[in-house]
């Protein structure tokens, strides 16, 4: 194997940064070393090898964050960042769940990727991509650290969700000025995007309102080997082996790829037609195997008769949103900033 | 009064000996990273940085390409040898991707045919590897100490025995190499503060109205304190016992210990003297040792890099700055008691203060430590030193022997910053240390900025900090030890708070802060690695309540925390290359 392997590294490597190539081949080999064949993690390991970074109340670059934990009993942590109050002085403690100023004050409910099993609400580099979203148009942001598999099965994570989308939700200072109430988002890259769409399904069933979805590669799949998992298995940093891995530690035990938390439209998944399902903006990367998936679900959602915007980015790999080194990010930053905008008129 | 930014900054870089020490200004509080530029020219790839990787530019290519060789390695090795890999292999400071990739290109290259564990023998992954010690102190403790009217013999300065002066001489290094600590020493001063200076890093749990009224209270009492309107401080202070009454949980604790400390500092009552306190002092501490892993996991950490250091050595020698009732020992020693081959010759230095009573429990502690080493079988030796102040030491008092014949480590929990009141204080025991020339120099300190210049600072930050430390502390059921840990702490809130000059002694500091005055004293980082994190992270899981707790590495450095807010660092140093 060793020399298709040479193939695909040098093809990696063409398509992308140096430092970002760097960056996701690293995270690669970390996590080749954490996934045990029997299924288990090394979880240790794992959390040594993560890179963290504390919540900082004094703001940089005009964004300040600071941890909430939502839930005592589950000890749900989120870390909810805002933009620097004008002026630009650190805010006090008390300062910091001061209502926000503005008609129309776009509050985004985050959940990391890691294909349900990596990184955290701390990571670095999801602390990184939350506070670029502020940066955005000044948004709050609220990051939720849900608990993740193998420990944690469905539907841990999206029971997580639904409790940090209550608690954004009866928040009085994030309530926009214009008709006091939260004006949420929910957003999510890889297993993220996965969890966002859940909770969305969770929030109509229960009339609370979500004004849009984005989904930055967002992680689903089914039993069917697609074309576009045959065709890139192994070019760009991703297998079909990893992926089937991620999802035997996220399902519960025995169901397999047809269950609808990974396959959202297929045959055992609930219609979403009629429903009032928020718009989703959906960003797929041309060179992530899981495409044909994410296309599917694009798909899926227009047939229910749902408002969907695609975004297929061509030579785009998995993470390339977490660097803002190639126009791919620029892309994506404008359009998620139009499509959140755009409810706030 | 505005308080500025730039109080809250330390120093951010330790391979730049000019730098200030503490608190000089920056106008970079924007700028998450301090992006360097390495002495040899190449700059750190910016964005890689901000997301926890230090890579420099220039070797990049040489990064990928070993990406690249290790991607194919490990395309050799069957499924199962891979996570074993992982698994036996011990990693140390992943955020230096350079040397991270080296040392698994070392393990890992060339694998035999069959995976077997004796491939792996060298590796810094040990049989003798401490395992998590839980439960109480490994001996009871006598809730008086005996008072001996021979108590003479360990005052510091022994005049009775003859001191040996340290021979000068040049020995080398003699720590382990290979793949224990950090590879070459170009790596090892490559340690830059990752993390942004001027953070303030906030877990609420509280968000409760009046919470929220207590904390503003307290925070307007304090500035009006700095502004000296104490008539206003008064009444704030007054409220302040109003607001606490009605507030449940740690925030009233909290709020309660604050509240009095501010009430002190107005009044000018000045708390009791630490000095003649040392026994409940030590008191306190145990019980704070029983409630919450804080302290345990201190010694775990420390010793586990002792422990590695210790590697080899036939006879070797611990000073321990901070030896209260020897709690740290009888685990290592245990644990040299198993070591393979079997355990070296333990000599054991105690320093510490005087006892109220006079009573020389340094002396006590040793001969229940002796008493142990017997039972196990290691050949133990014990000198107790009484010292006011740890700058009250001289190396010629250790009695120290020469390097090849003793290793010595050097250890010190929760005391140097208590030197930090005192001109020279710190620059005088890191000289003795250097005199020492350790093999390994263990520190725990508290992860905070409790020592600027601002009182209103300094007073907000240490709010937020043990707000923290005492939520983490509810889920303990309630215990006498619950309590008088509370106790343990509070004192701590009144020395900080109230005391000014000499008398305030908890000041505490950073690790990078603590990492610029080392690495500018002579000293380089010598990391902790991911077989002392995983040990860690089981014992926390022992304590009610693991579920908050939270080992994070940071530069080689282990920090324990509650949820995402480090509390404690343990961090372990060597003399550089060049001392």
């Amino acid at each position: 194997m060793a020399g298709s392997d040479q193939v695909n590294l040098i093809e990696s490597k063409t398509v992308v940064p140096l430092n970002t190539w760097v960056l996701i081949s690293n995270f690669k080999l970390a996590y080749n070393l954490l996934r045990r064949p029997d299924g288990t993690f090394n979880r240790h390991l794992a959390e040594f090898l993560d890179r963290k970074v504390p919540a900082n109340a004094n703001p940089v670059n005009g964004v300040f964050s600071f941890d909430v934990i939502m839930d005592r009993q589950t000890n749900l942590l989120s870390r909810v960042y805002r933009p620097a109050y004008a002026g630009g002085d650190p805010p006090s403690f008390t300062d910091l769940q001061k209502p926000v100023d503005g008609e129309v004050v776009p509050v985004i409910v985050f959940f990391h990727g890691g294909s349900f099993v990596h990184s955290s609400a701390n990571s670095a580099i999801y602390d990184t991509l939350c506070r670029r979203l502020v940066g955005l148009c000044g948004f709050v942001v609220v990051s939720v650290n849900y608990r993740r598999a193998p420990e944690n099965r469905y539907p841990c994570a999206y029971d997580d969700g639904w409790t940090a989308l209550n608690w954004v939700n009866s928040r009085p200072w994030l309530q926009s000025k214009k008709d006091s109430k939260v004006h949420i988002f929910l957003a999510g890259d890889s297993s993220g995007g996965n969890i966002a769409h859940n909770v969305a399904v969770r929030a109509v069933e229960s009339g609370i309102g979500v004004l849009g979805n984005i989904l930055l590669n967002p992680m689903f799949g089914g039993t069917e080997r697609t074309e576009s998992e045959t065709r890139l298995d192994g070019k760009y940093f991703v297998t079909v082996r990893d992926r089937d891995w991620y999802w035997r530690a996220f399902l519960p035990e025995g169901e397999d790829r047809e269950h609808p938390a990974c396959s959202p439209f297929g045959p055992k998944s609930k219609s979403l037609e009629g429903l009032s399902f928020p718009k989703s903006l959906v960003v797929v990367a041309g060179l992530d195997l899981i495409q044909d998936w994410q296309l599917k679900y694009a798909e899926g959602l227009k047939r229910a008769g749902q408002e969907v915007k695609l975004l297929y980015l061509d030579q785009a790999t998995i993470g390339f949103y977490l660097l803002p080194n190639n126009n791919h990010f620029h892309t994506v930053m404008e359009e998620i900033a139009a499509f959140v905008n755009a409810e706030c008129q | 009064m505005k308080r500025d930014l730039h109080q809250f900054q330390g120093p951010p870089d330790t391979r730049f000996p000019n730098h200030g020490t503490a608190n000089t200004g920056s106008s970079s509080k924007d700028k998450m990273m301090m992006v360097k530029e390495e002495e040899d020219g190449g700059n750190m790839d910016e964005l890689l940085a901000v997301l926890g990787y230090k890579v420099r530019s220039s070797e990049m290519a040489e990064v990928a390409l070993k990406l690249e060789q290790l991607e194919t390695m490990m395309g050799n090795v069957q499924e199962d040898g891979l996570s074993n890999l992982a698994t036996d292999t011990v990693h140390y400071n992943p955020s230096e991707l350079y040397s991270w990739l080296d040392n698994m290109l070392t393990e890992f290259n060339p694998p035999p045919p069959e995976i077997n564990n004796s491939f792996l023998a060298g590796a810094g992954g040990s049989d003798y590897d401490l395992k998590a010690i839980p439960g109480n102190a490994i001996y009871a403790r006598s809730d008086q100490f005996a008072i001996d009217s021979s108590s003479s013999s360990n005052q510091a300065g022994d005049n009775s025995q003859s001191t040996k002066r340290l021979k000068s001489c040049s020995s080398p290094d003699s720590l382990v190499t290979g793949t224990t600590v950090t590879t070459t020493t170009t790596e090892s001063t490559r340690s830059v503060g990752l993390a942004a200076e001027s953070t303030r890093s906030m877990v609420l749990v509280d968000s409760q109205e009046n919470g929220v009224r207590l904390v503003h209270a307290l925070m307007a009492c304090a500035e009006a304190i700095q502004n000296n309107d104490l008539s206003i401080a008064e009444a704030l202070v007054k409220q302040i016992g109003f607001l606490a009454v009605s507030q449940a949980g740690a925030m009233r604790k909290v709020a309660t210990y604050f509240a009095e400390a501010l009430a002190r500092r107005i009044y000018r009552l000045s708390p009791p003297q630490t000095q003649i306190d040392h026994s409940l002092s030590d008191t306190l501490q145990m019980h704070f040792y029983e409630t919450c892993p804080y302290l345990k996991f201190a010694h775990f950490t420390a010793n586990q890099a002792i422990l590695e250091a210790f590697e080899g050595k036939k006879r070797v020698h611990v000073i321990d700055f901070s030896m209260n009732q020897g709690l740290q020992w009888p685990a290592l020693m245990q644990a040299l008691a198993l070591r393979e081959g079997g355990p070296p010759v333990f000599r054991l230095t105690g320093i510490g203060p005087p006892a109220a009573d006079n009573s020389d429990h340094l002396h006590e502690v040793g001969c229940k430590l002796a008493q142990l080493a017997e039972a196990i079988h290691v050949e133990f030796e014990y000198r107790g030193f009484v010292a006011n102040s740890l700058a009250d030491l001289d190396a010629s008092m250790l009695e120290l022997r020469p390097s090849e014949i003793e290793a010595v480590a050097v250890n010190s929990v929760f005391e140097l910053h208590k030197l930090l009141g005192r001109t020279g204080g710190i620059e005088k025991v890191l000289g003795v240390v250097k005199q020492i020339k350790p093999v390994i120099f263990t520190v725990v300190e508290q992860e905070s900025s409790h020592n600027g210049p601002d009182f209103l600072d300094r007073f907000t930050e240490s709010l937020h900090y043990y707000s923290t430390l005492f939520d983490s502390l509810e889920g303990v059921p309630s215990s006498q030890d619950k309590v008088m840990s509370e106790v343990y702490l509070g004192k701590q809130i009144c020395n900080l708070v109230a005391c000014e000059g000499p008398d305030r002694v908890e000041r505490h500091e950073t690790l990078s802060q603590w990492a610029n005055r080392f690495g500018t004293s002579g000293f380089a980082p010598a990391h902790l690695g991911s077989n002392a994190f995983k040990q860690a992270s089981m014992l926390l899981a022992l304590f009610n309540g693991g579920e908050g707790y939270r080992v994070e590495e940071n530069n080689g450095c282990l920090m324990l925390g509650w949820h995402t807010r480090p509390l404690i660092t343990t961090s372990a140093w060597k003399l550089s290359a060049a001392h």
